[in-house]
Formats: C-alpha cells, sequence, structure tokens
C-alpha cells in the first residue's frame, strides 16, 4: 500500500473503552488491534482468512480480524481475548488443558464464548459446526471440544 | 481482500458499498448484502439454497460474507493465485492442464480448468433465480462467462454495476449435496444441486466447471484431465442421492 495514503482520525471501541487512532485506508483490524492499540492477544496466522487464530467479536459475531478493513467496524463494538480474560471459557480450556503451543487458542476461546452465549449447552454437533473455522495444527480438538461441553462445571 | 494483498487485485479507492447494497429476505427476494450465515438459518428460503450456505466456508467467513460476495468470488486455482501468468491472467498457457490438478474441472476445461467454487451458485441456478442488478435484470446463469481466448472474463457484470437483490422462483422441492476434502470447511470437490418446480428437475454443479454447470446432457460427456477423473464419479453418485432424495420427499 502506498504510504501517501490519507489516514484519516478513525474511533474505534474496542472492549469496552474508545480508542482514537490515525490507520491508512486498507489497514486491517488485526493490524489495527495489534500494531496500533497494542493489543496483541489477537493472533495472525494465516491472514488470509482461513484458519481463524484472528477471530474477534464485531457485535458480539466472531469475525477474521486479518481480512476486516478496520474502516469497516468504526461504528461496531468490538470485543477480543483480552476483553474476555474473565470468561469462565477461558478457565474451561485450562482446566481441560485445550492446547499445546496456544496460538490458535485466543481465538478458539472467542468463537467458543460466541458459541456458548447463543447457545449454552452446545451439542457435539453444535460445537462441530460453530468451531469449524478454527484451525489448530496441534491437533488439540478432542479437548477444546471438552472444554466447550464442560465449560461451566 | 487477500486479493488485494497478494496484488491480483489492485484498487486506488476503496468503497464501502453496505449503504446501497440491501441486506435481508423480502418475501422471494433476498439483499444481496445478506450474510450466508442469516441465510442459513432462514426456514423460509428453499433448502437448496439454505443447505448450501450451511456447508460453505467457515462460521466466521459466513458471518462476514455476502450473498452478492459468494457468487462473485474468483476461482482457487492455485496457478492463478500464486500468479503464475495463465491464460485467465492473459498468458497463453493453462498450467493446470499439464500440472496439477485433482481439483479443477471436468466440464469445459479446454480453456481454462479451473473449477467454480460456489455452492451458492450452483443451488441458484438449480432454482433459476433471477438477479437484479442496479442496471439490468438476468437469470443467474447470465452472470457468468465462460473465459474463451478473445473474451477472458469469467463474470458479465460490468464496471460499475452492482448485484443488488436475487429473486427465487417457487420450487417444491430442493437439495445440496456436496463431497469436500474434509467434513467441514473445505470448497467443493463437486456440489450436486437440485431443485424440482411444476414437475421440471434442473440439476446444477459446482467444483466441476469454470463456471456453474447446469446439467443439460450426460454427465458421461465429461472430459476430465489425467488426475481428476474421480470426480466424474463422485457426480455420478451425488446427483442420483440428490434425485432420490427429490423423489423420496413428495
Ligand atoms: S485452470 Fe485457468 S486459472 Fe488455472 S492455470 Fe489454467 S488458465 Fe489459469
Ligand atoms: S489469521 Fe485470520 S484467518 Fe488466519
Ligand atoms: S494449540 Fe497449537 S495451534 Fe492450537
Amino acid at each position: 500500500m502506498p504510504t501517501s495514503r490519507r489516514s484519516p482520525l478513525l474511533r474505534l471501541e474496542v472492549n469496552d473503552h474508545v480508542y482514537e487512532l490515525h490507520a491508512e485506508v486498507g489497514t486491517t483490524l488485526a493490524e489495527a488491534l495489534r500494531d496500533d492499540l497494542a493489543l496483541t492477544g489477537t493472533k495472525v496466522a494465516c491472514a488470509e482468512g482461513h484458519c481463524g487464530s484472528c477471530t474477534v467479536l464485531v457485535d458480539g459475531v466472531p469475525t477474521l480480524s486479518c481480512i476486516t478493513l478496520v474502516h469497516s467496524v468504526a461504528d461496531a463494538k468490538v470485543t477480543t481475548i483480552e476483553g474476555l480474560r474473565d470468561h469462565q471459557m477461558v478457565h474451561a480450556f485450562v482446566r481441560e488443558d485445550a492446547l499445546q503451543c496456544g496460538f490458535c487458542t485466543p481465538g478458539q476461546i472467542v468463537s467458543a464464548v460466541a458459541l456458548v452465549g447463543a447457545t449454552p449447552k452446545p451439542s457435539t454437533d453444535e460445537i462441530r459446526h460453530a468451531m469449524a473455522g478454527n484451525l489448530c495444527r496441534c491437533g488439540a480438538y478432542p479437548k477444546i471440544e471438552e472444554a466447550i461441553r464442560t465449560w461451566q462445571d | 481482500m487477500p486479493l488485494l494483498r497478494s496484488g491480483i487485485v489492485r484498487a486506488e479507492t476503496l468503497v464501502d458499498i453496505r449503504g446501497v447494497v440491501p441486506r435481508g429476505i423480502d418475501g422471494a427476494s433476498i439483499g444481496a448484502g445478506t450474510t450466508l450465515a442469516e441465510l442459513e438459518c432462514a426456514p423460509q428460503i428453499p433448502d437448496v439454497l439454505r443447505e448450501a450456505c450451511r456447508l460453505a466456508a467457515s462460521p466466521q467467513l459466513r458471518n462476514m460474507g455476502s450473498l452478492g460476495g459468494n457468487l462473485l468470488q474468483s476461482t482457487r486455482c492455485w496457478y492463478w493465485r500464486l500468479k503464475w501468468p495463465c491464460r485467465l491472467h492473459g498468458g497463453d498457457e493453462c498450467f493446470a492442464h499439464e500440472g496439477e490438478h485433482r481439483e479443477h474441472a471436468i466440464f469445459e476445461n479446454g480453456f481454462c480448468a479451473s473449477a467454480h467454487p460456489s455452492d451458492v451458485a450452483a443451488a441458484l441456478v438449480a432454482l433459476d433465480a433471477t438477479l437484479h442488478t442496479n442496471r439490468r435484470e438476468l437469470p443467474v446463469s447470465d452472470l457468468y462467462h465462460l473465459p474463451r481466448a478473445d473474451d477472458r472474463r469469467t463474470t458479465t457484470l460490468e464496471p460499475g454495476e452492482l448485484l443488488l437483490s436475487v429473486e427465487l422462483p417457487p420450487a417444491e422441492r430442493s437439495v445440496y449435496l456436496k463431497a469436500m476434502e474434509r467434513k467441514l470447511w473445505a470448497f467443493p470437490l463437486v456440489g450436486v444441486a437440485a431443485a424440482r418446480t411444476g414437475g421440471v428437475t434442473r440439476v446444477a454443479l459446482a467444483g466441476v466447471a469454470p463456471v456453474p454447470f447446469l446439467l443439460q446432457g450426460s454427465l458421461e460427456d465429461a472430459t476430465p484431465l489425467p488426475r481428476n477423473a474421480y470426480k466424474v464419479d463422485v457426480a455420478r453418485a451425488l446427483v442420483k442421492r440428490a434425485l432420490a432424495a427429490l423423489e423420496e420427499s413428495t
């Protein structure tokens, strides 16, 4: 992207906090979160919409921040893994040891939180359908599934 | 976005079209801005379309991706994505013909063997849906253009033309079946959409030709490449099952 791009002031609401930043047109939400706001809990692996590691909530809906232009969410509420630190789902992942390297985990937890928000007791099929967009190269799937099934315990 | 990032598509200006493209379902008309996630749980639309949406992409992409965007997606051909100077990029060779083509087309593949990736497009072709743009009204199949030497476009959309809505004719019965590399979150190796209206059954396939493929002749007329003939077998099985499902649900 050429550096001469104008960078209008942007208002961004993340985790109930309003930030103001200058972002060039073409900047992704993931870049703004990580590079401008230092919210590095959101991870970028593929950067092209395949793996789900960059998942955040936009108005409560799981969204891939690596292919979302930051200017397109200026009127929305963004929630990242940092905003979910007290959610019981985090403890469920720890308790079930639902990770190995942990790189996919923030995205897994964000998707899982949205799932149980809509369906507090999801069936195995519902878990698999809702979590299909979060890949885990370590193959921690069985324990991720278990953490989501037992998140309220 | 990925196409912009990789430089396959260049843009001087980015325009947010969400303000002018309708979103939501209004009777038989679906706004092109409606997301696949919204369609996936819409009880009033035909089974073939709902199922095609449910089996498309990943949950996050269905939350983000619109009906219009899905219809206009570019080929998954890896040579094209890696910017090899192939025919679709204006060059004079199709690298897939001699190279890796297990996911490529088995019909209409002489010039370019790319396989159309849209489940939703196949569903709409089977339903014989009508598209509305800001300039015209057209059958869904007319949106697509089979690339050839003197006109390599893959769609007929003109510069400045926007998809606005899709109009669905009534369907009595319909079904979508999809073969994938894995159970979820994959493009169709073969997708079969079948819909019956007024005693007429239309079958359309995804993943078998450079455009959504309306089955008019026989599957035995396929022209597979050396390493993708398996797709003919898969298509045969899925078409048989889809037609049986239409019968059963009578
Ligand atoms: S199949 Fe089409 S897109 Fe792929 S290399 Fe051949 S000409 Fe290019
Ligand atoms: S980093 Fe966004 S989907 Fe992989
Ligand atoms: S825990 Fe390593 S990628 Fe999922």
